[in-house]
């Protein structure tokens, strides 16, 4: 334990493991402050951790050196800092771990020998995704977890691990959380999730499109929570409309049940949500190969809908929505019903 | 089952199970403040905005706490809610005594709630307008300056820029503690979210931000034009400037229309003493020469030389300042509560024109910093301190009549605000020959935008015409609808309006460089500034 007082100026490598052998340290000790040396050595900690920050993203006096970086990142990872740092996080104090939570964020992105180590290491400890994403049911730990977890998945066999596990549930659940930080931050992640990595998306959804999407109407769409269904409708528009995704996008706009969920959110009085299911509701009129129960629900509505769209506009003016509205409307108008 | 641990989740968050967490640090004892707005009596209005009311309110299962409530509509906000989210994360994770936190916030309805703690003098702005319109005496200025260096301080030191500090946005308590607040363009310069338009690289403090963010007469000049990017010390810059609206009762070039003043700060060094010259020659003197210093080291056109938080806190003028008591006895004694204030700026108001100034200056802000979630600032009645006011029209109108031509001005922008009566000295003496160059070209500039928006205008009218004619049926008053489309024309000029401007500050910033490539082959832009 001496080595921990050596005097400065010390190296990256020196930095690394100085904080993980204090992390071990905090790790092993249940109950941190009951001491002065304890509080001394959580001090020390907070020392470390900042300076780790400073080396990677420079500080005043100086620009960060990329020589530096790749040293810490190589120790960083060559042991299971990361393991600790995310384990001993909830003892720690508040600056600490938002300084804690930018030096995991930073080391996502060092290449060392041009490769990412970081991926490496989280593909062989990818319990820890667990960890973090369990952290949305801390209020204290939920933003700090929450915006490492967001860098992880930056890594696309991360992304791949939380899509397939059993986490991606409950996040139909945290983004209806009270605390709208809390919330906001989980639902920020879940889009992440399902808009980042365009083929790994597409595996997922078509693999689980049944629980899925019947979880994202009863719950998203259907959601007595006004800033859910918007979101949620906003961010199924942009899924659907990628070109990665068009199995999923056919198969959606053939359902009938799902036609129902979108008209009913063009009738909300909300402005922006009738705007967004908009953008979902033109697949199905556009989708060449309507079911004919499709098509005979748009018939039936066909005054109401083209009333509808007569005063439907946007507060700025928009050529491509306008573009869009003429062709739905061209559409609907000219619907025949097919036959049974 | 599932929804039984949703359940159990709830109750953890919304504070009837309080986390006890191993460490006793101060700043995760946070109480929780209870998420439903059933919990919360609302007591009086403080603040209305376009898309926002702030209440006083009491927390009832809190023992009747005192709180602000920012009541925010989602529905007018854009639909990824990103800027949203990170300032209600920015809050929350912020702790210091000198800046204003949120206590907690959620949804109710289409609405965001943001509970924070109530600071029952205001703000400094609004304290001014009503009891100190020629600013503060120096030893107040002193202990403020003081506070909100500190939590400058804390915040660059956590990598973040607030990018919107003037007097609108500091609070004072009963006790005259002083709080920062309002986070809505407040960006971090570890987040590189390529939206923000920070560089992926991680760097230090010469990360460098493209995003024009704040408001403009508190806006440092690297902020303006925004293409060379800018760093910490932007915020040091509107420090300054905040110091001088502390001094005066109002920042410097507020005179000017908004945009003038920005291309002033562009085209030639911003110096103290002109200041002082066109303001009040009564009051050269009533400044100390450590104040007059502190502001010019602030406000050096070369932000590298701009000294940081941490430094400025250590300058002499500092180190007799007092503490809060002075501030309660000097400033708090007598003063109307921010209630008060509140309602008499109401009246004050011409009811015909309120709705439409509002709409105008909340507009504006909104398109310059977006939608914010903290600070009461908004709606303040001090008009002539406002500088989202009177908007590019009155800078067309200026150039147009070569100076002099301010009633113009205030007859066309709005009847019931006090126009400067500086102006005429302000800009027609000061500049040299490049500046006539400038005034000329933009005279251009802006008799094309006038004749655009002249034509936008006969359009709308053209339509309205067409409305009254043709329409009679429909549940709406024909004044009614007019008010509508006076409304949305008056938002399509304003759009227009600020476009013309933006592009005007592209064709400034581009002849800049052409110049400072002639008159200096190897210094930059700023080098032709200071010329």
């Amino acid at each position: 334990m001496k080595s921990l007082f050596k005097p400065k100026p010390r190296t990256p490598v020196d930095v690394v493991r100085q904080t993980r052998d204090l992390l071990i340290y905090t790790d092993r000790n249940p109950d941190t402050k009951e001491t002065k040396r304890e509080e001394k050595q959580m001090l020390e900690l907070s020392k470390n951790v900042r300076e780790l920050k400073s080396i990677l993203y420079g500080n005043s006096e100086s620009e960060p050196v990329a020589e530096a970086c790749a040293q810490l990142t190589q120790e960083f990872f060559r042991d299971n800092t990361l393991r600790l740092l995310i384990k001993c996080l909830p003892k720690l104090n508040l600056e600490t771990r938002k300084d804690a939570t930018q030096v995991v964020a930073n080391l996502q992105r060092q290449q060392v020998q041009s490769r990412l180590i970081a991926s490496d290491y989280l593909e062989a400890n990818i319990d820890l995704m667990d960890t973090l994403v369990a952290g949305y049911e801390n209020t204290e730990m939920a933003l700090h977890y929450g915006a490492m977890l967001r860098e992880c998945i930056r890594h696309q066999s991360v992304a791949k691990y939380v899509l397939e596990s059993q986490h991606m549930k409950k996040f139909f659940d945290y983004i209806q959380l009270p605390n709208f930080d809390i919330a906001a931050d989980a639902a920020a992640t879940f889009k992440e999730l399902l808009t980042r990595h365009k083929s790994t998306v597409a595996e997922f959804l078509s693999k689980n499109y049944d629980w899925f999407f019947a979880e994202y109407n009863s719950k998203l769409l259907e959601s007595t929570n006004y800033i859910t269904r918007r979101q949620a409708v906003k961010l199924l528009g942009d899924i659907l409309l990628d070109r990665s995704n068009s199995a999923v996008m056919t198969r959606y706009v053939s359902s009938r049940e799902n036609l129902r969920i979108l008209m009913n959110l063009l009738r909300e009085s909300s402005k922006s949500i009738q705007l967004e299911a908009f953008h979902v509701f033109k697949l199905f009129v556009a989708n060449q190969n309507k079911p004919a129960d499709i098509v005979g629900i748009l018939v039936t509505n066909r005054s109401k809908l083209l009333r509808l769209f007569a005063d439907f506009k946007t507060d700025k003016e928009d050529e491509q929505f306008e573009a869009d509205k003429a062709h739905v409307v061209r559409e609907i108008a000219a619907l025949e019903p097919k036959g049974p | 089952m599932k929804l039984s641990r949703l359940n159990s989740l709830r109750r953890v968050q919304s504070g009837d199970l309080i986390m006890k967490l191993p460490d006793d640090h101060d700043d995760s004892r946070r109480p929780q403040f209870p998420l439903d707005s059933t919990s919360y009596k609302i007591i009086d209005e403080i603040g209305v905005g376009v898309s926002a009311v702030v209440y006083k309110a009491i927390c009832i299962p809190m023992n009747s706490a005192v709180v602000a409530i920012k009541a925010i509509d989602l529905d007018r906000s854009r639909a990824d809610f990103d800027d949203i989210r990170r300032e209600a994360k920015i809050l929350s994770l912020l702790s210091h005594p000198n800046i204003l936190n949120s206590h907690c916030s959620f949804t109710v309805d289409r609405r965001l709630w943001v509970v924070m703690p109530f600071m029952s003098a205001g703000s400094l702005q609004s304290i001014i307008t009503s009891s100190f319109p020629d600013g503060l005496p120096e030893p107040c200025i002193a202990i403020v300056l003081r506070e909100i260096l500190h939590a400058l301080s804390y915040l660059h030191d956590q990598g973040h820029l607030h990018r919107d500090i003037k007097a609108g946005n500091i609070l004072i308590d009963s006790n005259g503690s002083i709080k920062l607040a309002d986070f809505g363009v407040s960006t971090s310069i570890f987040e590189s979210n390529s939206k923000q338009g920070v560089s992926i690289s991680p760097l230090s403090t010469s990360i460098m931000l493209k995003e024009v963010a704040g408001t403009p007469y508190w806006m440092a000049p690297e902020v303006i034009h925004s293409h060379n990017g800018y760093s910490l010390k932007a915020d040091i810059w509107s420090f300054g400037i905040t110091a001088l609206e502390l001094a005066h009762g109002r920042p410097p070039l507020s005179h000017l229309p908004p945009s003038k003043s920005l291309l002033l700060k562009i085209t030639r060094r911003f110096r103290f003493s002109d200041y002082e010259n066109h303001h009040n020659s009564k009051n050269k003197n009533k400044f100390s020469k450590g104040f007059k210093e502190l502001v010019a080291s602030c406000l050096d056109p070369e932000p590298s030389r701009r000294p940081c938080a941490e430094k400025l806190l250590k300058h002499p003028f500092f180190k007799n300042s007092k503490g809060p008591d002075l501030l309660v006895k000097t400033i708090l004694q007598g003063l109307p509560s921010v209630e008060e204030r509140f309602k008499l700026g109401k009246l004050q108001r011409l009811p015909s024109m309120k709705t439409e100034e509002e709409e105008e200056e909340e507009l504006e802000k909104e398109i310059i910093k977006q939608r914010r979630i903290s600070g009461w600032n908004f709606n303040e009645d001090g008009l002539e301190l406002d500088p989202v006011f009177p908007g590019e029209e009155c800078s067309i109108m200026e150039e147009k009549g070569s100076g002099n031509s301010s009633e113009c001005c205030s007859g066309l922008s709005d009847l019931s605000s006090p126009v400067g009566n500086e102006r005429g000295g302000g800009s027609g003496g000061g500049g040299g020959e490049e500046e006539e160059v400038v005034d000329r070209e933009s005279i251009v500039g802006g008799l094309m935008a006038l004749k655009r928006s002249l034509d936008e205008q006969r359009r709308a009218v053209g339509s309205l015409i067409e409305l009254m004619e043709g329409e009679k049926v429909g549940e709406m008053s024909r004044e009614e609808q007019m008010g509508r489309l006076m409304e949305k024309v008056t938002r399509e000029l304003e759009n227009e309006r600020r476009r013309n401007f933006e592009l005007e500050m592209e064709l400034e910033f581009l002849r800049l460089q052409i110049s400072a490539f002639h008159n200096n082959n190897d210094g930059g832009a700023s080098t032709a500034i200071n010329n």
